[in-house]
Formats: C-alpha cells, structure tokens, sequence
C-alpha cells in the first residue's frame, strides 16, 4: 500500500496582467510553478514516473484574456504559516502575476475548478459607429430569448446556446471613442461560454459597431455562490 | 518605443514569441548605458532562445553596467507580414526598440540555412542589407557562430565576424567601442572598423579582397589595409572552469526547442570523426571541474525554476567526473524532482546504465550515431564504433525496458559505395532481431534517420565532392528497398537543402549575390521544410550566371587556395591532409582528450591545452 504523506492546502488569488495577455493558460501555470520551484517552497509533488507539482486552478483564462483575479490551490508537504508561502512567492512571480491574497485551507474541498460557477468580464473596445447603435445592438442582445453560438476548433463543430449562461444583462457604457460592456457569464459542469465568444455574436449578429479585433477583455471576478473564492473555506 | 497592437498580436501564431517580458530578461535604461548590444539568431523565437552561446553573451554582456544586451529573433512569416503591413520595424524583446537604434546587432550563425533571415531581418530593420550601404548611424552587424569558418559568401552583409569563443572577446569589442564613442567617434565608421580589426579574433571584411584566376578560381584574399590580418585565429577560453558563466538564463513563457537547464560540462571534443567541423572548431577540450558545475547547477535551478536539466557538451558521456557528478546532482535535487538528461550518448553500455539511473524517457527511445553502415566506412570517418558495441549498448538498452532506438546515420561519405548503403538497412535489421532474440517476441521500434553529407571546411573532408542530387536520390532509393521488416522506420533529409547547404558551406564571396536574389525573390526560414522553395535559389544561381556545382560538387585540389583559409580555428592544413589519407587507409586516429597529441595544432597554435579530470599531465 501506498505511504500516506501529510500535505498541507493554500488557497491563492492572484493577477494576469497586460504583460501576460498573449499567454496561454497551460504557459501561465507553467510559470507559476517555476516561480514556487524558484521560491524554494517545499511543493508537494505527485507519485510515479513524471512527477509534477500538485496544483490547479479553478478556470482557464482564454489567450489575449487578462484577469484581476485568478484562483490556484497549492500544496506543500510541510505546513509553513501562508505569510512565509505569500512573501516568498512575491519575490518569485513573474512581472504581470500579483499575489493578491493567500491562505491556508483547513480542510480539502472540492476542487477550484468545481467551485467557480461564474466570471465577471469587461470587454473595452474602440467603437467604429454611433453610441446608439452600440446601445441598440446590446439591447436586442439582452432582449432575445436566446442566441446560438457555432463555436468551431480544429477538431469539431458545435452549436451552443449563448443566453443561459448569462448571469444578467450585458451593461454598456460609453464615452468617446470606446465603450465597456460588463458581463457575467455562468459556468456550469456541462459548460460555458467565452466573453470573446459573447462579443463576436454582438458584433456580427447584433451590429455593434466595434473593432472587435482591438477589443481588451478582462476577467474582473470569479466567485462560487456569490462569494470570493477565498471566502469559500469559512 | 515600438508598440504591439491587440488587432496584431491576436491575429499571429504563437504571440508571446513577441512579448517578452520573461523572468530573468534584463531592462536597462538606454539612457545609463553607453552601449546597446542586440543578440540575435536568424530563426524563430523557439529556436533562438535555445542556443546556449547567445544566452551565455546575454549574461556576460549585461554584466557590465556600461552595456545593454537585448534579444531579438526572426518573425514568423505571419508576423512579418503584419509588421511590414503596419509599417513596425523589427524591436527588441526587452526595450521594444527599434534595431536600427542599438550600436551592435549580432547574429548567430549556426547553420548556413539562416542566411536569408539575415538578410530579412536586416531589411525588417530599416537597413540596407549590404554593409557598404549602410550610413554612419547605422548599427555594426556582427556574426559569430560555427559559420564564421567560412563565413565568405555572407561577408558583404556584415561588418565584423567574431572568430571563435565569443565570451573571449565581446568585452574587448564593447571597450573598443566605448573609447571611440568617447572619443567622438574620430574616423566614423571605418574608425571604429579599423580599430576592432586590431583586436584578436575579429574580423572585418571590407578591409580584405578576394582575388579570381581567369578559370573564374579563387586565387586570394587580399588585405587592404595593414590592420587587416592574413589569418586570423579564433579566441578561445584557455580557463573553461573559471570562465564567466550562465547563472540565470531567461525563463521563457512558451515552450522552447530546449526548454531547460543547459550544465555546460565542457568545450570541445576530440574523438576526431573526419566529417565533423565541431569535433575541429572547438578543440582542445576543456572541462568544467566538479565543484564548479555543482554550483553552477545550484544556481540556475534556483535562478529558474525549470525541472528540468540537461547536461550538455558535444560528447557529455566523456566528462572525466561523470558519474560522481551525477550521482551528487541526483541526491542534491531528489526533494525538488529535477529530472536529467544526456543529450548525447555514446555507443556502449556505461552510456546505458546512465540513461537508465537518469529515467531517461523510454517511449522516445534512445539515439545512437553509428554515422555509417560498414565496419569499413565507419573506419574511414574515424567513428570509434563497432558492430559489437552497438549490439552491446542497444541489447543493454532493451534489457532494461526500452523499446525503442533512433539511429543516425549519413549517406554520400568518401569512399561509400552501395554496399555502405544497404549495410544501414542490415544494421537496422540486426537491432531488430536483438530485440526479438532477448524479450522473445517482437515490438521494437527502431527509426533509421539518413541525413545526406555535406563537406565542410576545417575537417579533412573539405576538398571531396559531396554528392550529386541524383546520387542522393539513387541511394535514398536503394537504401528504402533495402529496409522490409516494418518495425524500421526510415526517415530521410531534403537533399535539395543538402545541396545548397554545401554550396554556402564551402562558397566564396560570390554567392552574396545569389543568396541577395533568392531572398528578393521570397527566400526564408530555408531550414524548415514547410517554408523551404528550392525555385527562389535555382532562378538565383541562374540570373547570377553562378554555376552551384562548382562548389559542391568538384573535387579540390589539396594545393589550391581556399576561400575560407583566413578565419581559422588553428588547425594545421597537414593535420587534415594527414587524416584524409588515413581516412582513405580507412585507419583510425585515436582521442587526444586523455592520450597523446596527435598533431591537429591547435593547442601550439593558440597556446592552450586539454583540460581533462582524467589525463595524467592534467
Ligand atoms: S594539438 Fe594535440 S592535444 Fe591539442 S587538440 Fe590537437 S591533437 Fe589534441
């Protein structure tokens, strides 16, 4: 039988800034655990041939995503007080990753991933017509019962209703030559939808009128329940 | 400043290719140094960030406070497209500045196939491909690299080429140049040119003239100007253990072609294979001692974080302290799972018992070199290596759970006839059965690689013919008739990029014009086989009425001059005529590394020695 090793469980929040915009999700972990490999903490790492470290994030980030807030759970295999873990791995992150909060998790729970059940996004984008028409074009979005997206990848094809997954209405601000649109998107085990998913449809279904191609999307929350993440443990 | 738009960067492959901002990338202030270098290699981000001389200049480099050092890679062709649609000039990776503003660009130049990139990322820059053309504000373009032992038909696009170990001199060039700048620049451009050409290990072009016989031959290479040297030597480190070294190499985001720790256990390698210019270039060897490579692979995993670590020469199973070094770095790194890799194995089973104590991946399988088919031909290059020993390392392979082997091999050797070429298909064959013989049943998997010989200059191949495109292809052919068990795969290079490969590899000045046309024509990323249009160069050799056969194709005299004989790694020329006519004696020359001197030169010629844990006068 298998030895059981004590580990002990951190919760941290932390940033994808501008700088990480064009990184991957997978690229974006990877760096992460470098910068705890760097920070000398003493990672758990997983059994067998091709050890890694036991981590995982609660929703990957899309590329050219950035996100004020980003969840990951840690373990280590000794308990060091979250104040050691979160100064030393601030001196290891990378320029664009801010460790925002860190803490430890009394007891194991469900996985980040199973937690998070919805994103708040904002979406700024260079408008290319009237503010009236950016506002008509999101009004007819939110007004519709539904919407079908056709999200194709290399591998398949596949149309998804867009409107269950939207927690509220899309709200548009404009001012000048840009606008901010402020999503909710929900995210169920049998999936979800992307924000620039959300905005292709607004644009080439709706006709807003934006550079869709210089939008800046931004994850701004992800919570479970209404609640932090890090609030989750209480 | 040079600023990446989301419409650009959301629509390329790869963006972060183009970002930079990776952990250990060093930003300086412009405006505190007082010169600005850019480090680059003509390939793709992936590909240039993995070469260990370039991350080695970056440190060394940014060690000194008066100097930036900068990265800078060739754009893919998509993002090529969009910076020229945009009117964006090629940048650095760390200050986003325009090329055209540093003081020295330098390219790597690790295989001929690069050129044209050069030349692209030259134009990409804002400057004129040709050095004669370029204005005073211009930045000197600088070469270094394993081309620069025939760097002749690139020489009218550089200014100066550094001639060897490029830590040895980079501090002297900048020094150079500083004082100049401090000066007030006295002579312009040809001043400071001048100047660097009086420093040992530089070369500068502009300063010599090739000369031609009617025959259209090579006759010459003449200096200009008395600063310019008749020879000049390559600068090596004499002292690799103290040697300024990579501490904190930068960790990149995506992915790399070698995306791990590089532990640089030694320089050079004297094992003598006849075809192999490395095995010349970089001699003698000169090892790393123990304590020190401990240290160094300290350091880096700290500085890193990768968990990965390679430990890395041209033949690290030679390493005098091999398995104590192993041994230490295995128990020093076990808590933090760092797993290790040697990347070139040799032909026996203390080869194989390493691989296995370092878990080396089995599904990948292990590569092994035999170069050559035949006892005989395998002789001929001087590759130490018998039928027996393969058989020794492969069978203590598979004993200890691999089920897979890669094997190298070249066609178009001196001397090979077909009887080489089938003895491939049979050697492959024999792995096979070993593996049936020892597990009792079959389920190996074994790769035969060919790549097709390409002569190069400083090895004692530099005056044979490589071999037609016909011939290749005649080969190719027999050879794959010739492998019938399905277990072998058998793979094969593009011998059209050989051919051209051995064109630029033993060229002369000439060809500048030829590969400037190709590139007009579209000519780039010609290493990479998706990119690669042999139609560019042909329509090129043909407008500039140069015939390629003359130079890959034609025996040369041993007594004729060579186009490449004034940028030398200090061999003797008897030392390589001596070991082509052991190589026809098919008679072996044995290891310096911990034997007798066998008279290449080098070591009296530029006044240094082997370096090995293990030698007696050591
Ligand atoms: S001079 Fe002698 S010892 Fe030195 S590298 Fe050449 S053969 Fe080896």
């Amino acid at each position: 039988m298998a030895e059981m090793k004590l580990s002990f469980l951190y919760r941290a929040a932390v940033t994808k800034g501008e700088e990480l915009r064009y990184i991957s999700h997978l690229d974006y972990a990877g760096a992460i655990q470098r910068a705890i490999r760097r920070a000398g903490l003493p990672a758990a790492y997983s059994e067998g041939f091709n050890p890694h470290l036991k981590i995982s994030f609660a929703s990957a980030l899309a590329v050219g995503v950035t996100s004020d807030i980003e969840y990951f759970d840690l373990e280590l295999a000794e308990p060091l007080p979250p104040l050691t873990v979160a100064k030393r791995l601030k001196a290891t992150l990378p320029p664009g990753i801010n460790l925002l909060e860190l803490r430890q998790l009394r007891k194991r729970k469900g996985t980040l991933m199973a937690e998070a059940d919805e994103a708040g996004y904002t979406v700024d984008i260079p408008l290319t017509g009237p503010a009236e028409a950016a506002r008509a074009a999101v009004a007819a979005f939110n007004a519709a019962p539904e919407c079908v997206f056709h999200r194709a990848t290399p591998k398949k094809t596949r149309d998804i209703e867009v409107k269950q997954y939207m927690a509220e209405a899309i709200a548009l601000e404009t001012g000048g030559e840009t606008a901010r649109l402020t999503m909710r998107i929900r995210i169920t085990p049998t999936g979800s939808i992307k924000p620039g998913e959300v905005l292709s449809l607004l644009v080439d279904r709706y006709g807003f009128p934006g550079d869709e191609r210089n939008a800046g999307l931004c994850r701004r929350a992800l919570t479970g329940q209404g609640k932090s993440l890090l609030e989750l443990d209480d | 400043m040079i600023e990446l738009t989301p419409d650009l960067l959301g629509a390329v492959t790869k963006p972060a290719r183009y970002t930079g901002g990776e952990w250990n990338a060093v930003h300086k202030d412009a405006a505190t140094v007082a010169c600005r270098f850019a480090l680059s290699m003509p390939d793709v981000y992936e590909v240039g960030m993995s070469n260990l001389g370039l991350k080695i200049l970056y440190e060394v480099l940014n060690r000194r406070a008066d100097t930036a050092a900068e990265r800078v890679y060739a754009p893919w062709p998509d993002m090529e497209k969009a910076m020229r649609e945009k009117g964006l000039p090629l940048y650095s990776l760390e200050s986003f500045s325009a090329i055209g503003d540093f003081d020295f660009l330098g390219f790597s130049l690790q295989y001929e196939m690069c050129y044209t990139n050069v030349l692209n990322m030259l134009d990409l820059a804002g400057l004129p491909v040709w050095s004669a053309a370029r204005g005073e504000d211009a930045p000197f373009i600088v070469g270094g690299g394993p081309c620069v032992y025939n760097v002749e038909p690139v020489a009218d696009f550089f200014d100066l080429f550094v001639i060897g170990e490029g830590e040895a001199v980079l501090g002297e060039l900048v020094d150079a140049f500083i004082a100049w700048k401090n000066e007030g620049r006295p002579g312009g451009r040809q001043g400071f040119l001048l100047r660097a050409a009086a420093l040992e290990g530089i070369y500068v072009p502009s300063l010599y003239e090739p000369r031609y016989d009617e025959a259209g031959r090579f006759k010459s290479l003449t200096p200009l100007h008395p600063a310019a040297r008749p020879v000049i030597y390559k600068r090596l480190l004499a002292d690799f253990d103290d040697a300024p070294a990579m501490t904190a190499p930068v960790v990149p985001y995506i992915g790399i072609v070698h995306d791990r720790i590089m532990l640089e256990l030694f320089r050079g390698c004297s094992r003598g294979c006849r075809f192999c210019q490395a095995g010349i270039a970089y001699r003698p060897v000169r090892e790393r001692s123990l304590p020190r490579l401990l240290e160094l692979a300290r350091q880096m995993a700290a500085a890193t974080g990768y968990d990965e670590m390679s430990l890395t020469s041209l033949s690290s199973a030679d390493y005098s302290c091999l398995e104590p070094l192993v041994d230490t770095l295995m128990a020093d790194f076990a808590a933090a799972r760092m797993s290790f890799s040697l990347p070139s194995l040799r032909v026996d089973s203390f080869s194989i018992e390493l691989a296995d104590k370092l878990q080396q991946i089995r599904k990948s399988g292990l590569t092994f070199a035999p170069e050559a088919g035949t006892q005989r031909l395998r002789d001929v290059i001087n590759k130490g290596v018998t039928e027996a020993d393969l058989m020794a390392a492969v069978g203590a392979a598979f004993r200890r759970g691999w089920k897979a082997v890669k094997l190298y091999f070249m066609m178009g050797l001196p001397t090979e006839t077909d009887e080489d070429i089938i003895g491939i298909a049979d050697l492959a064959k024999k792995v096979v059965d070993l593996y049936t013989e020892i597990k009792g049943k079959r389920g190996v998997k074994v790769t035969v690689s060919v790549s097709c010989f390409v002569p190069k200059p400083y090895t004692p191949f530099q005056w044979f013919p490589q071999n037609t495109l016909a011939e290749f292809d005649r080969k190719q052919r027999l050879l794959k008739e010739h492998i019938r068990d399905r277990a072998i795969q058998y793979n094969y290079h593009d011998a059209r990029v050989s051919r051209l490969e051995g064109v630029m590899a033993r060229g002369d000045r000439r060809l500048a014009a030829v590969l400037y046309e190709a590139w007009r024509a579209g000519a780039k990323f010609d290493g990479w086989s998706d990119q690669f249009r042999e139609e560019y160069w042909l329509s090129a050799f043909e407008k500039c009425g140069v015939d390629p056969a003359v130079y890959n194709e034609r025996t040369r005299d041993f007594d004729e001059p060579l186009p490449w004989s004034h940028t030398s790694p200090g061999v003797e020329t008897g030392f390589l005529r001596r070991e082509w006519d052991k190589a026809m004696a098919a008679s072996l020359t044995a290891d310096c590394r911990r034997g007798d001197c066998t008279g290449c030169g080098v070591c009296q010629r530029l006044g240094v020695r082997v370096v090995d844990g293990r030698r007696q006068d050591g």
